[in-house]
């Protein structure tokens, strides 16, 4: 047989049998390989170009070193979901640079890292302040992790004591001028109720490009005519000062009526609605 | 403005936030966004029971004002 039809025959076959080898290996992102992993990936890479350049005179010595190196990777990932003592064999342990704030420096040599390294990348993750930093490790990809002091760290709602409304995925229900039947149907709603909501604010199916609903039902476009302005709906508000407005007016009764019973009931149903409004803040404000 | 005409105001704001926020709670899809939204308006329903017997009582002790 010609040389060159063995080599297309072995480059299809090698071609296949290295892409359902890969797709059974770990899944990982590139820049997340360990040494090993990478050692691993490479040798099977040069095993298969030989094979199929037809270097290796005897096809079989090749394909034992690529079951060889293409298997071993497979089993010790799977006895090191099963044992700690393997895994942290294969990758290694993460190592602590920094612990209350002090810089480890024995661990900073034992990874190799000048301090001059340390501080780019503490700066690559967004730490300028070497004061600022509470807690950083090494992880055994060689990445750094940081955890900034407490009062350095970003504020949240839950540091601030405010509640916010819970937010679950918007969904979209129009692309291209065309209805998303799918995204309708997860949120529940119906083609009627997007018609009504567009003759609402006046926009022709045709003109959306994008339109989202978020979790409480409110329809968001973004049209092709970018001239075109689209109210806000402001319902959510004019409902929160609606509640509001009658709550005044309870309060105001109560002072005004002279019977006693009935300022009783507008001072407890004043309250009430107090009440009603603090709970609903979240959710029609935010 | 006549007391029973503006307490009637208050009611039909009450009204129409209750009958909004009912809307809100059949069109939320977070379920405890969905039960403040069901407390609030029962909340508000029985205040509107509670005003429109307030109103009632008006109209009986001031018929001259009735329909107003």
């Amino acid at each position: 047989m010609n040389s060159w039809l063995i080599i297309l025959f072995n480059s299809v076959i090698l071609f296949f049998l290295t892409f359902f080898l890969t797709r059974f290996m770990k899944k990982r992102n590139l820049s997340k390989f360990t040494p090993f992993d990478f050692i691993s990936y490479v040798i099977i890479a040069l095993i298969v170009a030989l094979i199929s350049l037809g270097i290796i005179p005897n096809i079989y010595f090749g394909l034992t070193a690529l079951a060889v190196w293409g298997l071993i990777p497979i089993i010790l990932d799977y006895s090191s979901m099963k044992s700690k003592w393997i895994y942290n064999i294969i990758n290694g342990k993460e190592r602590v640079l920094v612990k209350n704030g002090k810089v480890m420096e024995d661990n900073l040599a034992k990874e190799r890292i000048t301090g001059q390294e340390f501080l780019q990348e503490l700066r690559s993750q967004k730490s300028f302040n070497l004061a600022d930093v509470e807690f950083a490790v090494m992880e055994t990809t060689g990445d750094i992790n940081v955890s900034l002091k407490a009062d350095k760290k970003p504020v949240t709602s839950y540091d601030l004591g405010i509640k916010v409304a819970p937010k679950t995925e918007p969904q979209a229900v129009i692309l291209d001028g065309n209805i998303l039947n799918e995204g309708l149907t997860n949120i529940g709603l119906s083609k009627g109720w997007l018609s009504t909501e567009l003759e609402n604010k006046g926009v022709a199916l045709e003109n959306v490009f994008i339109g989202q609903v978020d979790s409480s039902g409110d329809l968001y476009l973004d049209l092709f005519d970018d001239l075109v302005q689209i109210p806000k709906s402001q319902n959510k508000e004019m409902l929160y000062a609606s509640i509001q407005k009658s709550q005044a007016d309870l309060m105001s009764f109560a002072l005004e009526t002279e019977n006693e019973e009935a300022k009783s009931m507008y001072l407890k149903d004043a309250e009430n609605l107090e009440k009603v409004i603090k709970k609903l803040e979240p959710y029609l404000l935010r | 403005m006549t007391v029973v005409s503006k307490v009637k105001q208050t009611l039909s704001t009450l009204k129409g936030s209750e009958a909004t926020l009912r809307l809100y709670s059949l069109q939320e899809r977070d379920k405890e966004a969905r039960a403040i939204y069901t407390e609030a308006f029962k909340e508000i329903s029985k205040i509107k029971i509670n005003l429109e017997k307030r109103v009632g009582s008006i109209e009986f002790q001031e018929p001259q004002y009735k329909g107003n």
